[in-house]
């Protein structure tokens, strides 16, 4: 889909861009990762020729982008940035429906796109379609700079550390949704940050970049077990590679059956869940760390799982409520299974 | 808002005010509020204001000043609340200071003689200074509700010009004398409207390019910046002179050029000194406005896929707006004032009532240049200032 061929840019003599060759795939999450000043941005900006490249060539779909106005290849790119770029005169909706009105699509299919991307963005229910921009919270603002830049509906998206300024709670609602609406739409999508957890987090595949020159390009799970140098092993962190592994994973792999009973009776298995009539889990029955009796631990919601958890997060509630298994929850609170400390050893794949 | 809370915990809550209401009331008190002669020739003598005004003017003058006092003293009422009432009270004054004169022209003409003259005194432009100071200052500290004092204001504006147009006021000496020059004072105020007009046209069509360019062109400002802050520092009665000896040249060598009115005098070097004037603002406000937009805004823009052009027009113009009016309000004001003294290289306008006036000694003369400049200024100042106000995007007036 996104083709880079020896791109390289020349500032005088100094390469900040150098030789990177690389291909994207149709539907493919690319982070762009490496220390500040490596070349991510310049590289991001190369493809929608907000700067233009000294060598190599860039197709998209095929095509080489130079062969189209940049004006006319920029809208069929969407483009997303840290400090966002509202513009402030304009309403949301407006701001939402820039490049729809450059394209000169009729005002009641972008009053239809404008509501359908609040909704995606679920920013249709805070009466948000006609405030200005000064009036938004950092969340909400770059909620609507990404949905500004999906408004023509492009089958690109380039970010630019888009959730570099946001406090880390928004940060992570907004990955999660970022990570939802690319699984609706299959877009492709170029990510730039410099967050190692970021990019694991969101990535299809991860371009490691160093000094202008792309160090490895990989799936995340591939860039954590077979590192191609010790760059690459620093730049991930040594010390958490095993957690920022389980941090990819999510809690369905590793859930298996669980032992139910009706009552408390003490029951055969180590760890055993009490559960009432609607298979609702109130207690476990035994898997209490560091006591030898079987003990009865009663459930409360903070140590549950849901498939959609990450290995990581159920991992650190088993610590810090010192249980040696979280039951696994479905949106109803009915038992599907569990997750113990010795299964989270057990996985491969 | 320099009232902050602190301020009204304070005795004193708007201490402008409190000025200006005693500079007004020991005027009034100490100074004479008009003079009378006999006749033109004759030296006039002092008249107080007790003796000039009737008796309910005197006290409606004392039942608004003691409102504004009790205004300005104990903040009895809620700020914006205030703020009206000052607006009010004060264009009320204001009004009562003119229609006593008049009032008083008018009532010596009968009682005295008709070929008396009466002129206004010290104590009368202490009174319509302070009272026009306290209005302008109440509007701008108002923050809400301003289109309804707008309204107070031009309703004030408006009574001022039907007591002009009802002839409440032609016994005055002032008036008298415009009675005299009633077709020529005509001709010089469009001259005057005329000549402002002519220089900021081609001062905005050439200014705001370059401010563009200096914004584009990072190498160029230096350059031009100086060379514009350059003609600033002429003075304008040199540049004026400066401007003449070329021009006639020019006139000279070229006839077709004199014909259109390029000559050493008159409209051509007024003109061309006036722009030259504007330009610098102009420039400096464009180019200020304009650096002003977030540059994330701009890279937004091209990144959506604006053309050069639709990102000046859409995003960098509306956003640089105020300021670039900004500019236009600081240049407009500069160059009705320049303007008077574009008459003493024969240019007319206003300035020559004031410089022939101040030739004969005839101090009515010279007020008849000079007010209706000062006004001028005030309304245009005022009216760009709205303006201003209202060209700032909605998203960004806080
Ligand atoms: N206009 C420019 N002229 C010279 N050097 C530049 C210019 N723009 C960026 N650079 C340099 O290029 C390098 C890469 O920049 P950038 O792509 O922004 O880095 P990052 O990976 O942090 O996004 C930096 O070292 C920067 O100093
Ligand atoms: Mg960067």
């Amino acid at each position: 889909m996104i083709e880079l061929q020896g791109l390289t840019k020349r500032y005088g003599e100094t390469r900040v861009v150098d030789d990177i060759s690389l291909t994207v795939e149709q539907g493919e999450f690319c982070v762009l990762i490496g220390p500040s000043g490596c070349g991510k941005s310049t590289t991001l900006k190369m493809i929608n020729r907000l700067i233009a490249h000294s060598e190599g060539k860039i197709l998209l779909g095929g095509e080489d982008i130079t062969t189209l106005p940049p004006e006319r290849l920029r809208r069929r790119i969407g483009y997303a940035i840290q400090s966002i770029g509202l513009f402030p005169h304009w309403r949301v909706a407006d701001n939402i429906a820039t490049v729809p009105r450059l394209l000169k699509w009729p005002a009641s299919r972008i009053a239809e796109r404008v509501d359908e991307l609040l909704a995606l963005f679920q920013l249709d229910d805070e009466g948000l379609h006609d405030k200005y921009p000064h009036q938004l919270s950092g969340g909400q603002a770059q909620r609507v700079g990404v949905a500004r830049a999906l408004a023509a509906d492009p089958d690109v998206l380039l970010m630019d550390e888009p959730f570099g300024a946001v406090d880390p709670l928004t940060r992570d609602t907004l990955q999660a949704e970022l990570a939802r609406v690319h699984r609706q739409t299959g877009k492709t999508i170029v990510f730039v940050t410099h967050d190692m957890d970021e990019a694991l987090r969101l990535a299809s595949r991860v371009a490691l970049l160093n000094a202008g020159q792309l160090v490895q390009y990989d799936r995340p799970a591939e860039l954590l077990v077979a590192p191609a140098n010790d760059f690459v092993r620093d730049f991930i962190g040594r010390a958490d590679l095993g957690l920022k592994l389980l941090s990819r994973r999510r809690v369905e792999a590793y859930c298996r059956p669980a032992q139910r009973t009706r009552n408390n009776a003490i029951a055969s298995a180590p760890i055993t869940w009490q559960v009432d009539a609607d298979d609702r889990p109130m207690a476990l029955l035994g898997g209490r760390l560091g006591e030898s009796d079987i003990a009865r631990t009663v459930v409360n919601t903070e140590w549950t799982a849901t498939p959609e958890m990450s290995m990581k997060e159920a991992l650190s509630r088993m610590v810090w409520f010192r249980v040696t298994a979280l039951p696994v929850l479905d949106g109803e609170g009915r038992l599907l299974g569990e997750v113990t400390m010795s299964g989270v050893m057990g996985h491969r794949s | 808002m320099p009232t902050s809370d602190a301020a009204s915990a304070r005795l004193v809550a708007n201490r402008v005010l409190v000025t200006l209401l005693c500079a007004g009331l020991l005027a009034a008190w100490l100074l004479p509020f008009a003079t009378m002669s006999p006749n033109r020739l004759a030296s006039g003598q002092t008249v107080g204001l007790s003796e000039a005004l009737s008796a309910w003017q005197v006290i409606a003058l004392l039942a608004l000043s003691a409102v504004l006092a009790v205004t300005a003293l104990r903040r009895p009422l809620p700020r914006e609340l205030a703020h009206s009432v000052v607006l009010l009270a004060s264009l009320g004054l204001l009004l009562i200071t003119l229609y006593s004169l008049g009032d008083y022209a008018q009532r010596t003409l009968v009682e005295k003689s008709p070929s008396a003259r009466v002129s206004q005194g010290s104590a009368f432009w202490v009174m319509v200074f302070c009272c026009a100071l306290a209005a302008i200052d109440a509007f701008q500290r108002a923050s809400s509700g301003w289109l309804l004092r707008l309204g107070y204001m031009l309703i004030a504006g408006g009574s001022v010009a039907m007591l002009f147009a009802s002839g409440h006021f032609d016994d005055l000496s002032i008036m008298r004398e415009y009675a005299n020059i009633r077709d020529n004072f005509a001709d010089q105020f469009i001259t005057h409207l005329v000549l402002v007009g002519s220089a900021l046209g081609p001062a905005l069509l050439i200014g705001v390019p370059l401010g563009l360019l200096a914004h584009r062109r990072v190498r160029l400002q230096g350059t031009l910046f100086s060379v514009l802050n350059f003609f600033q520092t002429i003075p304008s009665i040199a540049l004026f002179a400066l401007l003449v000896a070329p021009l006639s040249a020019l006139g000279n060598a070229f006839p077709l050029l004199g014909e259109w009115g390029v000559k050493g005098i008159g409209a051509a070097p007024a003109i061309i000194a006036l722009v030259m004037y504007a330009l610098l603002p102009v420039v400096r406000n464009t180019y200020a406005g304009l650096k002003g937009v977030p540059p994330a805004t701009v890279e937004a823009a091209r990144g959506m896929g604006m053309t050069a052009r639709q990102v000046l027009w859409r995003v960098e113009i509306p956003l640089a707006l105020p300021v670039m009016l900004s500019g236009l309000r600081i240049v407009t004001v500069q160059a009705i004032g320049l303007t008077v003294v574009a008459a003493l290289i024969g240019a007319g306008g206003l300035g020559a009532f004031i410089f022939q006036g101040l030739g004969q000694y005839a101090i009515d003369l010279v007020l008849l240049g000079a007010i209706p400049t000062i006004v001028l200024a005030v309304i245009a100042d005022f009216t760009l200032q709205m303006l201003v106000v209202l060209s700032k995007p909605a998203g960004t007036r806080r």
